[in-house]
């Protein structure tokens, strides 16, 4: 065995790792016969760097922030970072109809409930 | 034995992603974003950034969910003041499981390294990021000297 060979190690797949500072996104949630709401604080974070996963009663919901570089730096407070936060999802939600729009940094997030979840109004009759 | 050896590094190369892994998880497990640095008690003013990019300072600040008539900035020689209000949104008819995005007036107030032309600051709210640009007068830009 040459020596090269130790020296020159290639680089594994599993190094390849850029990591982004995660934090967990401030989150209102609301909910009323028809749907579930979630608004989430994400300041910065463009739309087509959110993604809302729903798996197997588990949502993931991430976003990630790029700020523009530029200049030298007076004060640092907020970097970019992915806004990361896992919650459960009761079975229930209609995954099919889940929207969100995002407005002003804040994300709105409608998750409808399965028209079989809704309550529902029995009649009874006067036998 | 080449392969072998090829073997262990990728063995070794999985357990620094592991490590490194679990290291984030326990700085970052479950800390909400607004809550502060660490375990401080809860900032209620924005973040801000500042950049120097020469002609002119540029000032971030997070304000998400903050319209733009509700925010103020004030400015004079070197001080600048940024406060506002953050209405609540919470819609009408829900029941509430949970409400982590602090509802409240802020105001925070800085002394920028140099004095700015207040008539030629520019700002724009976008993203629920507060993006001022803040030129600095004339005595405080930066010059080229020729040398004699």
């Amino acid at each position: 065995m040459s020596e090269n060979e130790i020296v020159a190690r290639n680089e594994q797949p599993g190094e390849l790792v850029h990591q982004l500072p995660v934090a967990a996104p401030a989150v209102d949630i609301y909910e009323n016969d028809a749907e579930i709401l979630l608004h989430a604080d994400m300041p910065g974070v463009l739309k087509d760097d959110i993604s809302v996963n729903i798996d197997n009663g588990k949502m993931l919901l991430s976003g990630t922030r790029r700020l523009q570089p530029g200049g030298s730096a007076g004060w640092r407070e907020l970097t970019d970072v992915e806004f990361r936060r896992t919650f459960a999802v009761p079975q229930s939600i209609d995954v099919n109809k889940v929207h969100a729009e995002l407005k002003d940094g804040v994300l709105r997030l409608h998750l409808p409930k399965s028209e079989s979840a809704k309550p529902r109004r029995i009649e009874i009759k006067a036998g | 034995m080449i392969t072998r050896l090829q073997d262990i590094n990728q063995i070794l190369g999985a357990m620094d992603l592991f490590r490194s892994q679990m290291n984030s998880m326990f700085n970052n497990f479950d800390r909400s974003y607004s809550g502060g640095r660490d375990w401080s008690i809860a900032e209620t003013y924005p973040r801000t950034n500042l950049s120097d990019m020469g002609d002119n300072l540029e000032l971030i600040a997070e304000v998400p969910g903050v319209f733009k008539e509700d925010l103020q900035v004030k400015i004079q020689g070197n001080y600048l003041e940024i406060s506002g209000t953050r209405k609540p949104d919470n819609p009408e008819g829900y029941t509430v499981h949970r409400t982590e995005r602090a509802t409240a007036s802020f105001s925070r107030s800085f002394t920028l390294p140099y004095e700015v032309d207040a008539g030629k600051v520019e700002a724009t709210l976008k993203d629920g990021l507060l993006t001022m640009s803040l030129p600095k007068s004339e005595a405080a830009k930066p010059r080229q000297i020729s040398i004699q």
